[in-house]
């Protein structure tokens, strides 16, 4: 008789890869083979509407069938290893940059990355703001060697292409015709302040900024990213840039 | 503030936040998926927590797993007690099921043979998870769509010794014994006539999909005819237990779920009597 171990290692199988499953069903051929099918549409509909989920502009770009296609060749590709369900699709982005088959825009990957880094940002976690009034009392020999540190939700995310037009105006018309990105190196910053996703857009100099930061540079370090050729107007775009991310919400409160 | 839970609840779903947090409903419990709050932050953690204040709560879980021939996954477990401490449910369930082997998890509910070697298997794992919690585990069963050759019982044989063995407790859904009863040509009445009366925690109700050769059990519609008479023989049998309508997909306005479970509010009085209500 067919121990545990064959019966679930034949019935997943028979699920993922199509393989008969017939030596282990009880029944008429006909209505096993029908009960098998309920689980391998279940399947693909339930990991399917999870990569809809978490990327819902791209989706938007590429139209149903095509991303229909792109996630079912996902699925074939990543069997799901996650314990839950939320993270399915976590090597999209990666499959999506090194895929032989060309999409019908480069940018298209850029656009799957702001997606994941909104989804992310969703659910990290919570942390207070540091605020301006706190730094009020740091002394001013105090402020080069000031490390801080940067909000859970805070992701830094390189892009080729300047997306986020065409992710912003898809994410609130489905419908909307947009023109194809500009190629633009950047950085795309994403995070959550209290429970709303947020972005921006940023050069790659504040963006290995704030990486040093995330790294654990002092404030001195993170200047001399910031304004590399060291002249005074640098140092109050230094100060100035501070209080943008006081304001935004990028830093935690220690 | 694990308070205890009687009557009739819903399952909590994301599209109905906003009603439960601008006004008190009339549901006297409410069932979260566990797996939604298993997560770092942000709106989902927040929302449920400020729901939890004004009622009681059990958690549901989709993942344990718990027939799976692989281990037990501890950081899962880890995540689900921290979850429990968090919004301290009146009693926390999964399914009769396994979800895949071999570090592949398929997200489905998947059928589990009627064996003693499973019901072996099962026993260690229940035991073990239940040591763990600190609690009872509630346990549903699930509707299946095949079953196997190495069958040596019957599902309600099989849930029976597995009460027996390890003193968990029940998630009678109706509508999977519906379901399953249809799909595999047995007696739904057989099913519930054998189960433990007092291990029955809690009763779901829920909608599926009928197509001529098979009964798919979507939770998308309203509860049928069918499972309503099935609710009834139930409650005859085993007395009043709290339950609750699960809606999945297509969900409605919560005012429609509420009406469907006035419904069964009736029905279980009908059944009943006050008396048995109260009790
Ligand atoms: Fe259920």
């Amino acid at each position: 008789m067919n121990s545990l171990a064959t019966i679930e290692n034949g019935l997943q199988a028979a699920i993922l890869v199509d393989a008969s499953a017939s030596d282990l069903l009880a029944g008429a051929a006909q209505r096993s083979a029908r009960g098998l099918d309920v689980y391998r549409a279940a399947y693909r509909a339930r990991l399917t509407a999870a990569l809809r989920d978490n990327f819902p502009v791209l989706l938007r770009a590429l139209g149903d069938d095509a991303f229909a296609a792109l996630a079912s060749a996902y699925i074939d590709a990543h069997p799901s290893r996650q314990r839950s369900i939320r993270w399915f699709g976590d090597s999209l982005v990666d499959d999506l940059s090194r895929t032989s088959e060309p999409l019908p825009h480069p940018a298209l990957v850029d656009l799957a990355r702001m997606d994941w880094a909104m989804r992310a940002a969703f659910d990290a976690a919570d942390a207070p703001c540091l605020t301006r009034h706190e730094l009020i009392a740091l002394a001013p020999e105090e402020w080069p060697n000031r490390r801080y540190r940067l909000v859970p939700s805070l992701q830094m995310v390189d892009l080729e292409w300047r997306v986020e037009p065409v992710w912003h105006a898809l994410n609130n018309d489905p419908g909307v015709a947009t023109e194809a990105p500009q190629r633009l190196a950047h950085t795309l910053l994403v995070w959550r302040r209290k429970l709303d996703c947020l972005w921006r857009s940023a050069d790659n100099r504040e963006g290995a900024a704030l990486r040093a930061l995330a790294d654990g540079a002092t404030f001195a370090e993170c200047c001399s990213l910031l304004a590399e050729d060291g002249d005074a107007a640098a140092v109050h775009s230094v100060v100035a840039v501070l209080g943008q991310w006081l304001d935004e919400g990028l830093l935690a409160r220690d | 503030m694990s308070e205890a839970i009687a009557g009739f609840g819903l399952g909590l779903r994301t599209d109905h936040y906003g009603d439960f947090i601008a006004a008190r409903q009339p549901v006297d419990w409410l069932e979260i998926i566990s797996e939604n709050y298993m997560v770092a932050g942000g709106k989902p953690l927040h929302f449920v927590e400020q729901i939890r204040r004004d009622y009681p709560m059990v958690m549901h879980g989709v993942s344990l797993s718990i027939g799976s021939l692989d281990a037990l996954d501890p950081a899962y477990l880890g995540q689900l007690k921290a979850l429990v401490e968090r919004l301290e449910p009146a009693w926390v369930s999964d399914h009769l099921c396994w979800t895949g082997v071999a570090g592949v998890n398929l997200h489905d509910l998947l059928p589990l043979p009627y064996t003693a070697e499973a019901l072996r298997h099962l026993t260690a794992r229940v035991d073990q998870v239940q040591e763990f919690l600190r609690r009872r585990l509630v346990l549903e069963n699930v509707s299946s769509y095949v079953s196997f050759t190495a069958d040596e019982m019957s599902e309600w044989e099989f849930i029976g010794q597995l009460v027996a063995r390890t003193d968990c407790q029940l998630l009678l859904d109706i509508n999977n014994v519906y379901v399953s009863s249809i799909n595999h040509g047995f007696d739904a009445r057989t099913f519930i006539d054998a189960i433990p009366p007092a291990a029955v925690r809690q009763i779901h109700l829920a909608g599926h999909e009928t197509h001529p050769d098979i009964l798919i059990d979507t939770h998308d519609q309203p509860v049928c005819q069918a499972v309503w008479d099935l609710y009834a023989y139930a409650l005859r049998r085993i007395g009043a237990v709290p339950t609750m309508i699960e809606r999945d997909d297509n969900i409605p306005p919560l005012a429609l779920l509420i009406g469907e479970l006035a419904c069964a509010r009736e029905l279980a009085e009908r059944s009943l009597g006050q008396r048995e209500l109260a009790r």
